[in-house]
């Protein structure tokens, strides 16, 4: 079988899976589809990684899709480290999704959609063409809003995420058209290569426009401030394997997109490119990693936590862009590769937190962090799974997130001892962002996972969690020992995305990373061994705990902890995540600026007595408040103001009619 | 222009149907105003006429009867039967615009329409042709007619100026369009007519008006 016969069986077996989402009694198609989704998601990973390990691209062409322009297709190694990606996230959530219930996913138009949004994330990074891509990335738009909508019944919050997304999504689309029109216009032709071939002959204005419209398109997708507003309020509503494919995969094509323009079709630019991203990132990153470390909604946390997930990967992007223009080519390289990587490892443990994070909604009903509590005795298997996903993402040492942010945090301080001023200014300052964005993200999870799965329940839907079905935590499951695997052998993955970043950027530089149970850096003279991390961390640990052992031996006296001579501990006792958030949100408070609302009744006999004290406090997204909404209440006011000209008059209906007339005769003569 | 017979013959023709909507925006009175839709009629069946004698072109001589038949009596008979005369009510008491103020305004569509056609006249390159931007002032007469005026009767004759300048162009352009979508295209505005004068009449037995101005108030 062939890689493009494999192509074809994807998109069969997607289409086969979307079908049958909308036939059968609701167990029936929930299964059917899913597991032919699986199927779609394997073909896909097939030809994903025989591209990668062949360097032959695969192409397909037809005309039987769309009329006039068909659609037409091309894998090369960049877009076969996406697709690779977004079929391991599908192949998990997928599983995940066997075992789900409620949320509305089992309607008819979901089951439908869902392996829809899948397939078209499997193939958005395999098109060739400017219509190929916008067809499929708005199919990908549009189904994805449906899965956002599935719940909309139950909720009223679903609706308004919705509409967030809605426009969001078709604002940055609308910008993608606009510069894929410019540079296909431009160039006089609309397929990529031949795009790439022509770019760098056009004027400077048209790139750096079409690159600037492509980044504010392509990063209204990845979730990038300030065009995030969409992506902590769809995320947290749209049902668990959606939620994860939302942000472990969808969330890439955004990146990936920035890659494929910047570094691809236009073959790198001007500095001011990339120091644009860089800023934008650093700035996703701390926004992002700020709300997360102060949300007490776990899949909201989560969706933050994407926002700064995006940031590194675009300050890892703009980096290698800002390197290859200023002539540091192996940086350029190195940089990328820091940035992809990191695009693979965020998949894998934030498609495991998402998925887990929707187990631990469905056994207790809720997500806020304040009602959780205890999860860690009560879903033996979900919750070391989230321990592990959170500590990668922490970054923390022998799991997968610590490879890509140390190889991040290598690229940017390599750069340091140059000449050029731009690198000199921004990479202390990436560093300085990568360091406080990656505490901060560790505060987060300590909060997440201490407030929401250690301690005691704080509420009875809390206490009587029980451990969900076997298919729900296989699929969680299998990310987070992904995590674990990664993080030991990071040389599975390494030669992969070595190969799309050449592919990328072009470049040709020796590959600055030696895979093997350590990874060299050999332009650095750095080397980074996880096996030997583990090795190392195991035997600390061991030695803690035997001295420990030892020292305690003898005469013990057991109390409770910080009991402070009480006997009971109750749950109203507990820090809460609002509570472990507090000192945060006092330091950045000019950022956050949230909102105390303090009600205070006093008992009717005298002032002196409090009858009763209710405390309320509320952070909002400042961009949504200072921007957004004003945004929005002009285009209202300007909706008000026209709504005032059509009254309902024959007459002045036929007098616009008239002056159109008579300005179209101006016009003529 | 006016060398021969067949040309003084033709602007005449053509020169009626533009005073004829001038005067549209100048009478005030029911019965003027249904004879002046009856003369444009008659007016334009002429030019079809002449210009049919002219090519020696049956079929068009043909149109012209039909023209003459439909707008120069059918639809001023069924005007007249619809609005009643007489009464007090039936003048255009208040248009939007008043009646000096229209003729001004009508002097700068009627320059407009030369200014935007000087290009096509010279393109058609006939008599015939130089006359084009009549029918696209007639046209645009008209439509200020049916935008300015209040009493459905007045609007109806605006829209006939309409659907007159556009059959003057048609006529002058191409020395006519074939029989059967002229006689068509009368039919629709007799029919058209037809259903806005019924209409017309059940208003004035329900309300006793028929002032646009005050039917709004049904809708508020």
């Amino acid at each position: 079988m062939s890689a493009s016969d494999l192509l074809v069986a994807t998109a069969l077996a997607g289409t086969a899976a979307s079908i049958s989402g909308a036939i059968g009694s609701a167990r029936v198609r929930i299964n059917v589809s899913a597991v032919l989704t699986i199927a779609a998601c394997a073909c896909g990973l097939a030809v994903a990684v025989g591209v990668l390990h062949s360097h032959h691209g695969v192409a397909l062409y037809t005309n039987r899709l769309i009329p006039l322009t068909g659609l037409s297709l091309a894998l090369d190694p960049l877009g076969s480290l996406f697709v690779a990606i977004t079929s391991v996230v599908g192949i998990c959530a997928m599983v995940f999704r066997l075992g789900y219930e409620g949320h509305g996913l089992s309607s008819r138009t979901a089951s439908s959609a869902l392996p829809l949004f899948v397939t078209t994330m499997l193939f958005v990074p395999a098109a060739a063409t400017v219509t190929t891509f916008l067809f499929l990335w708005e199919l990908m738009a549009v189904t994805s809003l449906l899965l956002v909508l599935a719940d909309h019944r139950h909720r009223p919050e679903v609706q308004k995420a919705a509409q967030w997304y809605a426009v969001m999504t078709q604002f940055g689309a609308a910008c993608l058209l606009v510069g894929f029109v410019l540079l296909a216009t431009r160039t006089g032709s609309q397929s990529f290569v031949t795009i790439a071939a022509r770019a760098p002959h056009l004027a400077a204005w048209v790139r750096g426009s079409a690159f600037v419209l492509m980044v504010i398109g392509f990063g209204s997708k990845a979730g990038m401030v300030p065009l995030h507003v969409w992506l902590p309020r769809a995320h947290p509503e749209a049902p668990g394997p959606v939620s994860a494919l939302m942000s472990a995969a969808m969330v890439n094509l955004g990146v990936y997109g920035i890659v494929r323009v910047g570094d691809g079709l236009l073959r790198g630019g001007p500095a001011w490119w990339w120091l644009l991203v860089m800023i934008l990132g650093a700035l996703s990153a701390l926004f992002g990693s700020l709300h997360s470390a102060t949300s007490r909604d776990l899949k909201r946390l989560l969706a933050y936590s994407t926002t700064d997930n995006v940031g590194l990967m675009l300050l890892g992007v703009g980096a290698s862009g800002l390197f290859a223009a200023t002539g540091h080519q192996g940086l350029a390289l190195f940089a990328l590769i820091a940035a992809l990587l990191h695009v693979v490892f965020h998949a894998v443990f934030k498609g495991s937190l998402f998925l887990s994070a929707s187990s631990v909604q469905q056994a207790t009903g809720t997500r806020d962090l304040d009602s959780l509590g205890g999860l860690m005795r009560r879903m033996p298997v979900t919750g070391p799974i989230f321990l592990v996903a959170g500590l990668a993402i922490s970054a923390m040492p022998a799991l997968c997130g610590f490879v890509s942010e140390w190889l991040l945090l290598q690229a940017m301080l390599h750069g340091l001892p140059t000449t050029n001023a731009a690198i000199a200014v921004t990479m202390p300052i990436g560093v300085g962002v990568l360091a406080l964005t990656g505490g901060l993200t560790a505060f987060t999870f300590v909060k997440a996972i201490g407030i929401g799965f250690l301690g005691q329940p704080r509420t009875e839907a809390a206490a009587g969690a029980t451990e969900v079905r076997g298919s729900m935590w296989a699929g969680s499951g299998m990310l987070a020992a992904l995590c674990l695997i990664l993080g030991v052998a990071p040389w599975l993955v390494v030669p992969a995305v070595v190969d799309a970043a050449r592919d990328a950027t072009g470049i040709r530089a020796s590959n600055p990373l030696t895979p093997g149970w350590q990874l060299g850096l050999s332009d650095i003279h750095g080397a980074l061994a996880p096996g030997l991390l583990l090795v190392a961390l195991a035997l600390a640990g061991a030695t803690v705990s035997l001295g420990r052992a030892a020292l305690q031996r003898g005469a013990a006296r057991r109390a409770e902890a910080w009991g402070c001579g009480r006997e009971l501990q109750t749950a109203r006792m507990e820090y809460t995540a609002t509570s472990f958030g507090e000192p945060l949100t006092r330091v950045f408070d000019d950022v956050l600026s949230p909102s105390h609302d303090l009600d205070i009744s006093h008992t009717a006999e005298s002032r002196y007595y409090v009858e009763a004290a209710t405390f309320h406090t509320a952070l909002d997204d400042g961009f949504e408040r200072r921007f957004y909404r004003p945004v929005a209440g002009a285009l209202r006011r300007w909706g008000a103001l026209a709504r005032r000209v059509p009254n309902g008059s024959i007459h002045r209906y036929l007098a616009f009619g008239l002056v159109a007339l008579i300005v179209v005769l101006v016009v003529v003569a | 222009m006016t060398g021969s017979p067949y040309a003084a013959a033709l602007t005449l023709a053509v020169g009626s149907v533009l005073v004829c909507a001038i005067t549209v925006l100048w009478v005030t009175s029911t019965r003027s105003v249904i004879r002046v839709v009856a003369i444009q009629g008659v007016a334009l069946g002429l030019v079809a006429m002449i210009l049919g004698i002219h090519l020696r072109d049956a079929g068009l001589i043909g149109a012209a009867t039909v023209v003459l038949l439909v707008k120069g009596a059918a639809i001023p008979l069924l005007l007249g039967k619809a609005s009643g005369t007489g009464t007090v009510h039936s003048r255009e008491s208040r248009p939007i615009v008043n009646v000096p103020a229209s003729l001004v305004a009508s002097v700068f569509l009627i320059v407009l329409a030369f200014a935007a056609f000087r290009d096509v006249a010279r393109f058609v390159g006939t008599t015939a042709g130089a006359l084009v931007p009549v029918g696209v002032a007639t046209l645009l007469i008209g439509f200020f007619a049916l935008a300015t005026r209040q009493r459905p009767l007045f609007q109806m004759a605006g829209l006939l100026m309409v659907d007159n300048g556009t059959a003057l162009v048609a006529f002058l352009c191409t020395a006519g369009v074939p029989f059967l979508v002229e006689v068509g295209v009368s039919l629709d505005v007799l029919l058209g007519v037809t259903v806005l004068m019924v209409l017309t009449m059940r208003l004035r037995t329900e309300f006793g008006d028929v002032d646009l101005d005050e039917l709004r108030e049904l809708h508020d």
